[in-house]
C-alpha cells in the first residue's frame, strides 16, 4: 500500500466515523436531556399526583384536627424512598403534621408558596389541602432528585456504551464500506501511477463498479485510448522521419545511381516494410516506355514471378505509370480492378496494392518507384505521403549523384588539363634549358667537327688506326649534336627536320654494344659484378626508315637501364627479330621488326611499369633525370613504333622496339659529290667564337676560298661595307646568329641593305629551332646549324653561288 | 452549621407557640366550642345531601343548633361568609324540634339529649346530620358524636344512621373517625 493510499482512506474513516460519532453524541445526548427533562416532569408530575393524593387524604385529619391520622396518612410516603420531607399545614400556615414522623413537626416554620419547583437539588411542592371549594391546609413536600441523576447517570452510562458500541460498528462499518469507495479510487489512482510511470498507453484501468466512478474509469480508458493513438501515430511519424533520415543519409554517402537505388530498396524491404520494390528510369527520349534499372534484393523471386528482370521495358499506357510520369503518385489500391497488362503483372502474382511514386528533378520524371505489398488497400495515407518524401528526396540525391559526377568529371578534366599544361611548360623551361646549353655545345663541337671532317677527306697518309679513331670521333660528335639537339625536342611528336635514313638495326645494336661497354663491362667489373651481354642478332633483319642516330640513342638508354636493373650482375640481351606476315594493304606499315633489350634485373612492379615513361619519373634517385625512358618513347612515337614493356618484380624486364620495315625499294642517297667543283669565291665569315673562326676558316681555304673572317657582328659589317665599297665584293657571307651587341640577323640587314643580290648563310647553334618553327629571319638565304658539316656547306655555297654567279661572278682563284 | 441553625429554628417555633398557646388553652371552653364549630361547618364539607334535600337552588345550607346554644358567636364567627355547594350558611338555633322543618345539619345539644328519641323520630326519614357532643352511651342514632379524647376532640360516626337518613359521609371523614353502630339502621 503507497503512502498516498492512506490520507483517502483515513479521510473516509475519519469522516464516517466522526459522521456517526457526531449523530450519537447528538442523540444520545438529546436522548439523555429529554429523558432528564422528561423524568424531571415525570417526577414532578409524580410528586404532585402524589401531593394530590396525600392531600385528599389529608382533608379529613386536618379538617378534624387529627394529626395522628395525618401522619398516617403521611407515613404513607414511606413507600416513596425520595421524598425526604413532608409536611401538613393548617391553613393558617401552622405545621400539622410532618413526615418522617421522627423528626420534629415543623422543619419549615411556614409553608412556601404554592406550586412544584426544584431548588439547591430538591423538587420542592407545595399543594393546597382543599376540601371542596375549601382550603384546609397546606402539603408541603421534599423530593430529593437522586433517581432522576441516577436515571441520567444510567443513561449517560448507556449512551455512552452505545457510543462506544455505535463508533465501533460503524468502524467495521466503515471500514468495509470505505472500500467500496476508496478501493476502486485506489486501484484507479495505481492504474493511472502505472501508466504514467511504464509510460505505457496500451494499459487500460480496471473498471470499478460505482457509476461515477465507472464513468471516471471509462473517460480515463478513453482518454488512454486516444493518448496512445496519439502516441503510437507519432510514433510511427517517428519512425518514418527516422527511416527517411536513414535513407536520405545511407543515399547520401553513395555516389552511384544502383547503389542508390539498392540502398534504398532494401531499406524500404526492411522497415516500411514492402514485399516488392523496384525503381524504373523514365527517359523523356523515350516517352512510350520505363526501364527497370533495379529490383530490390528482397523482391528478387517475386520479380522473377512476375516477369520482372532488369532491363525490362515497361510500355507505358492508359495505366497508372502515364500519371506518374506526368509526376503523380499513383496508388493502386487493388491491381485486380486495373485492367493493364503491367498491374495485372502483379495481380497473377499476387501483390494487390501498388504505389508508384515519381522521381522528379526540377518537374521532370526521370524515373519511378514502385513498391508493392500483398493485400488489397496495403498503403494507408501516411505510407503514401511518407513514399512522396522519400521520392523526392532520392530524386534530389540522385540529381546530386549526377551533378557530382558532372563536377568530378569537370574538375578531372580541369586537373587533367592543369597536369599537361604544367608539363608542358616544365618541358618549355628544360626546352628552353636545353637551348642554351646545345648553342654552346654545338659552338664548341664545331671546330672538332670540321677538322674531323676536313682530315678524313683532306690529309694524306692517314694510317688506319688514324682513320679509325677520326670516324669514331666523326660519329660521336654527330651524336653529341643530335643529343643536345634532341634534348630540346623530344617531346615533339615529329620533330619536322628529322631525316629519316634506311637504318639496319644489327648494325646499330653492334655500335651500341661498343659505345656501352665502359658501363656494362668496365664498371661493373671492378665492383666485382659480372654482366654478360648476349647479342642475338636475326640474320635476315630488314632496314627500317629512321633516324639513327635516335634509335642509337635509344638503345644505350635501354642498355643503361638494363645495367642499373642487375646490381647484383645477370645477362644482358639484345635480341633483334623479323616477325614475316602475311603480305597484304596492312602488313607493309605493321611494325614487324623487332629490338629487345632484356636482363634478367629486379624488374618493375606494376606502378612504376605504369608510370616508367613519364618525364623526370625516376627510380634511381639522384644519378636518374627521369628522362630517359621519355626519350625513348618520344623516339618510339617518331618513329610510329611501338614500344613494349614485359617485367615484374624479381623476375627482370623485357623492352621490345617494334619497327615497320622499311619499303623493299631502296631509296638511295643522293650523295652530291663534294664540292671540288665549285668556284673559289671570296667569302666574308663573321663569327665572335675565335676557335670557330679559325676552323671554317681554314676548311674553306681549304677548298680554295677566299675567306676573310670578322670578330663579331660590327666587325663584319664594317668589313663587308668597306669590301663592298672598295670594289672587291663578298660574293657570300656567312655569319653567326647569335653574337653579343650586333647579331647575325643585323648583319644580314646590312649585308643585304649594301647589296642585295649577296646571299647570306645562317651559322647557327640554335639552327636545329630555326629549322623546326620555319621561322627563316628576313634577309637570310640559309640556314645551318653547328656543328657545319662540310658536305652541308660545300652544297649551300654551291647552290646559293650558282644563283647569284651570273649576278657577280667572282674571278676563280686557285689556291690550294 | 445545619443543625445548629435547624437548632435555632425550632427554639424560635417553640417559643411562639408557647407565646401563643397559653390565652387559647387559658379559655377551655370556648377553645373546645370553637373547634367543634369548625367541625360542624367542616360536616358540611364531606357530607352530601341527597338533592331532595334542598327546595329550590337558592335555599341556603342550615347549620341548625337543637337547645342551649353552646358555641356562643364562634359558630356564627366560623360559617361567617362560608358557602357550601355555592349555598349560602345559615344558623339556626331551635329549641323545639318541632320547629325545625328545613335543616341540614342539626347539632343536638346536651340539653336536649335527654329527648334524643323523640328527636330523632322526628328526623326519621329526613336528611339531617346529626351531630351531638354529649356524654354518655345511650346515644344511638346520632350520625356524628363529638367525643374528647386525651384533649382532643374525636368523631364517633354511625355509618347505619346516616344511611337511613340518606346521606353519604366522605370516606375521608370516616378515616380520623371512629365507627361506631352497626350497618343496622
Amino acid at each position: 500500500m503507497s503512502a498516498a493510499s492512506i490520507p483517502i482512506r483515513r479521510t473516509l474513516m475519519t469522516a464516517l466515523l466522526l459522521t456517526s460519532g457526531v449523530v450519537m453524541l447528538i442523540t444520545s445526548s438529546a436522548f439523555c436531556a429529554y429523558d432528564f427533562l422528561t423524568y424531571r416532569q415525570q417526577t414532578l408530575h409524580n410528586l404532585a399526583t402524589l401531593g394530590d393524593a396525600i392531600a385528599a387524604n389529608s382533608t379529613a385529619a386536618l379538617a378534624f384536627q387529627n394529626p395522628d391520622d395525618a401522619r398516617e396518612v403521611l407515613s404513607a410516603l414511606r413507600a416513596e424512598s425520595h421524598i425526604v420531607d413532608a409536611t401538613l399545614y393548617t391553613s393558617d400556615g401552622t405545621p400539622f403534621a410532618s413526615y418522617p414522623a421522627t423528626r420534629p413537626a415543623a422543619q419549615v416554620a411556614t409553608p412556601p408558596p404554592d406550586g412544584y419547583r426544584f431548588e439547591g437539588g430538591y423538587l420542592i411542592g407545595v399543594q393546597p389541602v382543599v376540601q371542596g371549594q375549601r382550603r384546609m391546609g397546606s402539603l408541603y413536600l421534599k423530593a430529593d432528585l437522586d433517581a432522576v441523576y441516577q436515571r441520567l447517570r444510567s443513561f449517560l452510562l448507556i449512551a455512552a456504551l452505545v457510543m462506544v458500541l455505535t463508533c465501533a460498528a460503524a468502524y467495521l462499518l466503515a471500514t468495509r464500506l470505505q472500500r467500496q469507495i476508496s478501493q476502486p479510487i485506489l486501484a484507479l489512482a495505481r492504474s493511472v501511477a502505472d501508466v504514467s510511470s511504464r509510460q505505457d498507453y496500451t494499459l487500460q484501468v480496471p473498471r470499478p463498479a460505482g457509476h461515477e466512478l465507472g464513468l471516471l474509469a471509462d473517460s480515463f480508458n478513453n482518454l488512454l485510448v486516444q493518448v496512445e493513438a496519439a502516441r503510437s501515430r507519432l510514433q510511427s511519424q517517428l519512425g518514418r522521419l527516422d527511416l527517411l533520415h536513414r535513407i536520405t543519409r545511407a543515399i547520401g554517402e553513395r555516389q552511384d545511381l544502383p547503389s542508390i537505388f539498392q540502398v534504398l530498396l532494401g531499406y524500404l524491404e526492411a522497415e516500411l516494410p514492402i514485399d516488392f520494390g523496384c525503381i524504373a528510369l523514365y527517359d523523356p527520349a523515350d516517352a512510350q516506355a520505363v526501364h527497370i534499372v533495379t529490383i530490390g534484393t528482397r523482391s528478387q523471386t517475386l520479380a522473377h514471378r512476375l516477369g520482372i528482370d532488369q532491363q525490362l521495358r515497361v510500355p507505358i499506357d492508359q495505366n497508372g505509370l502515364a500519371r506518374c510520369v506526368a509526376g503523380e503518385l499513383v496508388y493502386e489500391p487493388d491491381v485486380g480492378e486495373v485492367d493493364f497488362p503491367f498491374p495485372q503483372r502483379f495481380f497473377r502474382a499476387g501483390i494487390l496494392s501498388l504505389v508508384l511514386a515519381p522521381l522528379l528533378v526540377q518537374k521532370r520524371v526521370f524515373g519511378v518507384l514502385v513498391v508493392g505489398r500483398p493485400a488489397a488497400e496495403g498503403f494507408n495515407s501516411t505510407d503514401c505521403e511518407f513514399l512522396r518524401h522519400l521520392s523526392e528526396h532520392v530524386a534530389l540525391a540522385t540529381h546530386q549523384t549526377q551533378l557530382y559526377g558532372a563536377l568530378q568529371q569537370a574538375y578531372d578534366d580541369v586537373r587533367q588539363s592543369q597536369q599537361a599544361i604544367l608539363q608542358q611548360e616544365r618541358l618549355r623551361a628544360l626546352g628552353q634549358m636545353a637551348s642554351g646549353i646545345a648553342h654552346d655545345i654545338n659552338n664548341a663541337i664545331s671546330p672538332i667537327a670540321l677538322y674531323t671532317e676536313s682530315l678524313l677527306e683532306r690529309e694524306p697518309g692517314l694510317s688506319d688506326r688514324t682513320r679509325t679513331c677520326l670516324v669514331t670521333i666523326q660519329r660521336a660528335i654527330e651524336d653529341v649534336a643530335e643529343t643536345v639537339s634532341r634534348m630540346r625536342e623530344f617531346y615533339r611528336v615529329r620533330a619536322p627536320e628529322m631525316n629519316l635514313t634506311r637504318v639496319s638495326l644489327n648494325r646499330l645494336i653492334e655500335q651500341v654494344v661498343e659505345l656501352t661497354r665502359a658501363r656494362w663491362s668496365d664498371l661493373p667489373m671492378q665492383k666485382g659484378v659480372v654482366i654478360t651481354l648476349q647479342p642475338n642478332l636475326a640474320s635476315d633483319l630488314p632496314d627500317i626508315m629512321g633516324s639513327e642516330t635516335e634509335i642509337r640513342d635509344a638503345l644505350t638508354n635501354l642498355v643503361f637501364n638494363a645495367v642499373d636493373a642487375m646490381p647484383e650482375g645477370g645477362i644482358l640481351v639484345l635480341r633483334t627479330r623479323h616477325e614475316h606476315l602475311d603480305p597484304g594493304p596492312q602488313a607493309e606499315n605493321t611494325p614487324a621488326v623487332h629490338v629487345e633489350v632484356a636482363d634478367t634485373g629486379v624488374g618493375m612492379d606494376e606502378e612504376t611499369r605504369r608510370r616508367c615513361l613519364e618525364p623526370f619519373y625516376t627510380t634511381k634517385g639522384e644519378r636518374g633525370t627521369g628522362l630517359g625512358l621519355a626519350m625513348v618513347y618520344g623516339m618510339i612515337q617518331r618513329h610510329s613504333a611501338d614500344l613494349n614493356i614485359d617485367s615484374a618484380v624479381g623476375q627482370g624486364t623485357t623492352v621490345r622496339l617494334s619497327f615497320i620495315p622499311a619499303q623493299t625499294t631502296l631509296l638511295t642517297v643522293q650523295h652530291t659529290p663534294a664540292g671540288q667543283a665549285t668556284q673559289h669565291l671570296r667569302l666574308l665569315l663573321v663569327d665572335d667564337d675565335p676557335l670557330l673562326l679559325k676552323s671554317v676558316k681554314e676548311v674553306l681555304d681549304a677548298d680554295g676560298h677566299i675567306v676573310v673572317a670578322a670578330d663579331g657582328g660590327q666587325n663584319g659589317i664594317d668589313a663587308f661595307q668597306t669590301a663592298h665599297r672598295s670594289g672587291h665584293p663578298f660574293s657570300l657571307v656567312i655569319t653567326d646568329l647569335g653574337m653579343p651587341y650586333v647579331d647575325g640577323r643585323k648583319v644580314a640587314a646590312a649585308v643585304k641593305l649594301e647589296s642585295p643580290q649577296t646571299p647570306v648563310v645562317l651559322l647557327t647553334g640554335w639552327g636545329r629551332r630555326l629549322i623546326a618553327e620555319n621561322e627563316t629571319p628576313p634577309h637570310v638565304d640559309r640556314i645551318l646549324s653547328k656543328p657545319p658539316k662540310l658536305a652541308a656547306l660545300r652544297a649551300a655555297l654551291a647552290e646559293l653561288t650558282a644563283v647569284t654567279a651570273s649576278a657577280a661572278p667572282i674571278p676563280r682563284e686557285q689556291t690550294s | 452549621m445545619a443543625p445548629l441553625k435547624r437548632g435555632w429554628a425550632w427554639s424560635v417555633a417553640l417559643c411562639m407557640l408557647l407565646s401563643v398557646s397559653p390565652p387559647v388553652r387559658a379559655a377551655v371552653a370556648p377553645a373546645e366550642y370553637r373547634v367543634k364549630a369548625v367541625f360542624l361547618f367542616n360536616f358540611a364539607q364531606f357530607v352530601d345531601w341527597p338533592p331532595d334535600a334542598f327546595m329550590d337552588p337558592g335555599q341556603p345550607f342550615v347549620i341548625g343548633i337543637l337547645g342551649k346554644d353552646p358555641f356562643g358567636t364562634e359558630l356564627d364567627a366560623v360559617v361567617h361568609g362560608e358557602t357550601v355547594s355555592q349555598r349560602s350558611l345559615v344558623i339556626e338555633r331551635y329549641y323545639n324540634v318541632a320547629e325545625l322543618h328545613n335543616c341540614h345539619i342539626l347539632y343536638i345539644a346536651r340539653s336536649e339529649i335527654g329527648h334524643l328519641p323523640q328527636i330523632l323520630t322526628a328526623l326519621k326519614g329526613r336528611s339531617v346530620l346529626t351531630v351531638s357532643d354529649a356524654d354518655g352511651d345511650d346515644q344511638s342514632g346520632v350520625m356524628i358524636r363529638l367525643v374528647n379524647r386525651s384533649n382532643r376532640v374525636r368523631l364517633q360516626i354511625d355509618v347505619g344512621a346516616a344511611k337511613a337518613g340518606h346521606l353519604t359521609i366522605s370516606s375521608k371523614l370516616l378515616r380520623p373517625a371512629e365507627i361506631v353502630g352497626g350497618p343496622e339502621g
